[in-house]
Order: structure tokens, then C-alpha cells, then sequence
């Protein structure tokens, strides 16, 4: 407590912000000590008309928001920064971003079973080709499907009864993954030697799709790991009963993919209202 | 008919052959209303129908007039819905504030700084508002409850659906969301599950108990502990005659039994003394023939 106490028009010019840098550090230090003062502080800005204060001062509300945000809201990842550059707004970027499947060890993990394969068809013999052409198609399918299972995304209950659509949500995801998991698949098939490089992009497609329509009905990863399962049975038998990867390659094994693809988007567009209860894999 | 916000006519859901609600008539109004019930009665399955993350095998649905099964209104329904599940995964590497942030984007809070006002002021509705910045993984089991319920509670909803949200949350943090829940209670429905009869006392003026996925009780809290009048006793030793009977901190044994005595020292009868009496009856009289989830 001090003898003195601020005057009137210095306390109007304080809560105003019209004082001076220095008459308003002194005010602050009496303030700091005096509470008759800090009330008829309370009082005048209780009262004060918004309009008059010179809005070159700082708006301290706002700047504390500001700070809060630096601190507390997510900084966008390199993905997300990616898919907001390719024109998706903001608030999709991140809802596509946040799928399990842009984790970092997924990721890798994928980008090496694929290096593997293409690695083997590059430096190897027929086999080398046979990998490669069972591994490639597969991946798309199963990093989508890992993008909206709901074992690999636990969240996904509460995410489903917002008034986002699932259909939405499900098809921004896979496109996403798509963008990401065919570029990677095409380099790694540049190392791949004649055909077989872009045999695996109509299946791959063609799964996906499978994948989509299949999700409706059981988990999304049940259908990717049957689907797999089934195109790793085919794949072995052509090799063991022909040894040539030409019965893939072909134009009508080509077009039979694109059938599929179609068809089977058809059908997931057609029961896209099951996705609301998609099935957990566990 | 009670002009109800939320109805059921004869709501049934099965799984496979497992039938896990038969024959749900209910009308919801604003409130708390509590749902008790043993494991696998049916409540997480009713709690979800609700949600609209479900939608029934029969009978009929009615969330704020609007129909969950048309695709349209249920998108209504959702715009005025908050749904803490019994398990909410949180994706790795998440903090308090980015996981709530993320439902908020899915509930259409598209501009930033509106969307992070609201998940600053739900984190601060539960008691979590200066741990925004922790990871959810670090949190303790309570916490983790309190960021699936400020999920829940975006955009202050009309419909609020929770399921055992008091679970592993401290007492002193129960007794916070009990005044926030109620503060919300006086607008929106609310309506909650869990095994904690003392959470139901505390908070609700109607408690609905699910047995077999029936409706075994639906009414006012007081009217069913009002049941175990003169059925609830102390004694040294555990009385045959009791239904259920444990001994308690003095040492004496209380039991609850399904006839009224004259010949004992009755206590004042509490709303787990008569949810026990419920659940004895029930398992005495009821043929065993329907499987629940």
C-alpha cells in the first residue's frame, strides 16, 4: 500500500492505453500495490466504450490464443503440408493425415518389402519377376484397408457419428494413399525389367476396389489379407504350372482387372450406408 | 404420450443369434438418465442404436423427431450428438488437444480459431484445460476418460450419449463432471451408463436397468431405492434369508433380501441395495433361455 493513488485522468489514460510508455509502467507498479486503485481500475474498464481504445495496442486476448494455439494445436505433418499444396483444404488435409496409415513404420515398412521385391526381379531371374508381380498389387489394397480399419483406427467410432460422411472420409483416404502408394510402387518397378513393371497397376486398382466393396460386409483388412491371400495363390500356381508371367500381362487378364475394378466400386458405391458399421478386424 | 425428444417403439437388435435388445419401449426427455445393468445386459448395444452408430433389427428409432435410418436426418441427428463410446482408441502420438480437435473437424468446426476456442473451453469442462498439450499415451486412465468425454461434449449437444464415463476418473474429478453434466442436463438429454449405482444417485432423476437386453425398471431413482424399504438389514452373521449379504467396514454384515422383516435392525436403504434386490429377483424368476450382448 502506497500514500499516493493514481488520479482520474491518469487512470482513464491507463485504461485507454493513451499513456505513455513510462506513465504507464508507473501506473502498472502502483497497481501491483494498490488495491483501492486496481478496483476503480476493475470499475472504469468495466465501463469503458470499446471504440475509444487505439487499436494499434496489442489485443493481449488474442495474442494469449495466439500463443496458446503455438503451443497447444497440431503442427501440420509433411504429408498433410503435401496434400494442402495439391489445393485439398485444410481441415481435409488433416482428416486424411491423421490416418493410421501415414504412420512412419507402416510406411517403411511397406517401402521395403517393395524395395525387396523389385530388388529380386531387378538383379534376379524369372522369380525375381514372380515376386515382384505378387508383392506390387497387393500394397495399394492393403494400405488402404489399414486407413479406415477400425483396429488400425481405434478412434473410429466416435469419428463415424459426427455428421462428416464415412463415405467421404473412407474415399479421401484411399485416394490419398493411392497418391502416395502407386508413385512409389511405379519407381520401384522402373528397376523392374520389360512388362512386369505396370502389369500390377490394373490388379492393384482392381484390389482396391475389392477391398472397398468387400469392406461393407467385414473388416476392411480381413477383406485386403483374403484378397492378398487369393492373388498370392494365383500368382504361385501360374508361375509353378507355366513359369511365364504372361497369362497376367495379357490384354484379356488386363481387362478382367478393369471389370473387377469397376464392378466392384459399383457394388461399394451401391452399400456405401454399411460403412457406417464397418467391422473391426479383432 | 409424453411428448418425448427421443423415442423407441419396440426396438430389438440382434447378432447373429445372439439377441442383445428385445422389445425397448422408452421415451427421453431432458435429463440424466442412468443405465444400469450386469455385463452383456444390452446397455452399450442401446447406447450405440442412440448414437446412430447402429441401427436396429426392429422396431423404430426417433432421435429429436428425425429418423436414423434416412440418411439425411441422421446426418441431423449427429449435428446435435455427442458420443463418448465405452472404448475410444486414440491414434499414436496424439495430444489432449489434437485428438478433440480432430472430432471437431469431423463435426464441421472448419474455422480455426472458433474450433480451437471450443476445444480449449471442453478440455477445460472436464479439468483438462492445461494438459492440451500432453500426449494422450502419457495420460493416466481417468485422463484419457475425461478427453473421450470433452470429445463428447463439442458444440454443447442436444443428445448426449455416454458410456460409463466415470470409469477410472478420480473421486473429485467425478464429482466436477457431475456438475458439468447436470449444468448440461437442464437443456440437453443425457443419458449414461455405468456400474456405479452411487454416480446414478448423485446425478440422475431416472434410471432405466437393463437385464437380458429388457427393460427391467424404468423410473424415478427415488422410486427404486423406495423398493428396498424395509429390505435392507444389519446383522453379525450373513442371513440366510438375505438375497445378498457382505460384510461392511464395522464389521457387522448387511444383507438385502427380497421380503420385508420386521424382526431386524433395518438402515436406510441405499440405490445399489435395491438395484441388487433387482438384479436377485430377476435372476430368480427369469428363464434362462434368451443370450444377451
Amino acid at each position: 500500500m502506497t500514500g499516493w493513488h493514481l488520479d482520474d485522468d491518469a487512470l482513464r489514460r491507463y485504461v485507454e492505453r493513451t499513456d505513455s510508455l513510462a506513465e504507464g509502467t508507473s501506473a502498472e507498479q502502483h497497481l501491483l500495490s494498490c488495491e483501492p486503485c486496481r478496483a476503480r481500475v476493475n470499475a472504469a474498464a468495466s465501463v469503458i466504450d470499446p471504440s475509444v481504445i487505439d487499436p494499434s495496442v496489442i489485443d493481449f486476448a488474442a495474442v494469449w490464443d495466439r500463443t496458446r494455439d503455438a503451443v497447444e494445436a497440431p503442427r501440420p505433418s509433411v504429408f498433410e503440408r503435401l496434400l494442402r499444396g495439391a489445393g485439398l483444404p485444410a481441415h481435409e488435409a488433416r482428416l486424411v493425415a491423421v490416418a493410421s496409415a501415414f504412420r512412419a513404420v507402416w510406411l517403411t515398412g511397406v517401402v521395403a518389402v517393395l524395395g525387396f521385391a523389385a530388388l529380386a526381379a531387378a538383379v534376379g531371374h524369372a522369380r525375381g519377376v514372380w515376386l515382384f508381380l505378387a508383392v506390387a498389387p497387393i500394397v495399394p489394397c492393403l494400405v488402404v484397408a489399414s486407413s479406415y480399419d477400425p483396429w488400425m483406427d481405434p478412434a473410429l467410432e466416435p469419428e463415424l457419428v459426427t455428421p462428416y460422411p464415412a463415405l467421404r472420409l473412407v474415399l479421401l483416404r484411399t485416394i490419398a494413399v493411392l497418391a502416395l502408394a502407386l508413385p512409389a510402387v511405379l519407381l520401384f518397378g522402373l528397376v523392374v525389367p520389360g512388362e512386369t513393371a505396370f502389369a500390377w497397376l490394373l490388379p492393384a486398382v482392381g484390389f482396391v476396389a475389392v477391398v472397398l466393396a468387400a469392406s461393407t460386409w467385414v473388416s476392411p483388412l480381413r477383406a485386403a489379407i483374403t484378397v492378398s491371400s487369393a492373388w498370392f495363390a494365383l500368382v504361385w500356381l501360374l508361375a509353378a504350372r507355366s513359369g511365364s508371367p504372361d497369362a497376367i500381362i495379357q490384354g484379356r487378364a488386363q481387362a478382367g482387372f478393369l471389370v473387377l475394378a469397376a464392378g466392384s466400386f459399383g457394388v461399394f458405391i451401391l452399400r456405401r450406408r454399411q460403412l457406417r458399421q464397418l467391422r473391426p478386424w479383432r | 404420450m409424453p411428448t418425448a425428444s427421443i423415442s423407441l417403439r419396440d426396438v430389438g437388435r440382434t447378432f447373429g443369434a445372439t439377441r442383445a435388445l428385445a422389445g425397448v419401449d422408452l421415451d427421453l426427455e431432458p435429463g440424466v438418465i442412468g443405465l444400469l445393468g450386469p455385463n452383456g445386459a444390452g446397455k452399450t448395444t442401446l447406447l450405440r442404436l442412440l448414437a446412430t452408430a447402429l441401427p436396429p433389427s426392429q422396431g423404430k428409432v426417433s432421435v429429436l423427431g428425425l429418423d436414423p435410418e434416412v440418411p439425411a436426418e441422421r446426418t441431423g441427428i449427429r449435428r446435435q450428438l455427442g458420443y463418448q463410446p465405452q472404448e475410444v482408441g486414440f491414434p499414436r502420438g496424439f495430444t489432449a488437444f489434437a485428438f478433440v480437435d480432430y472430432i471437431a473437424l469431423l463435426k464441421e468446426w472448419t474455422e480455426p480459431a472458433a474450433r480451437h476456442a471450443e476445444v480449449r473451453r471442453v478440455l477445460g469442462l472436464v479439468g483438462l484445460a492445461d494438459l492440451g498439450a500432453k500426449r494422450i499415451r502419457a495420460m493416466s486412465g481417468g485422463q484419457r476418460r475425461r478427453v473421450a468425454l470433452a470429445q463428447a461434449l463439442l458444440g454443447s449437444p442436444a443428445v448426449l450419449i455416454l458410456d460409463e464415463p466415470t470409469t477410472g476418473v478420480d473421486p473429485e474429478q467425478r464429482v466436477v463432471l457431475r456438475t458439468v453434466l447436470a449444468e448440461i442436463a437442464r437443456t440437453s438429454i443425457v443419458v449414461l451408463s455405468t456400474h456405479q449405482t452411487e454416480d446414478v444417485a448423485a446425478l440422475c432423476e431416472r434410471v432405466i436397468v437393463l437385464d437380458r437386453g429388457r427393460v427391467r425398471y424404468d423410473g424415478p431413482v427415488t422410486d427404486l431405492t423406495g423398493q428396498a424399504a424395509g429390505r435392507v438389514w444389519l446383522a453379525d452373521e450373513p442371513d440366510p434369508a438375505a438375497t445378498v449379504s457382505w460384510r461392511t467396514g464395522t464389521g457387522r454384515y448387511r444383507n438385502v433380501g427380497a421380503r420385508v422383516r420386521d424382526d431386524v435392525e433395518h438402515v436406510e436403504p441405499s440405490l445399489e441395495d435395491a438395484y441388487l434386490l433387482l438384479r436377485g429377483g430377476a435372476a430368480e424368476h427369469e428363464p434362462a433361455g434368451e443370450a444377451a450382448s
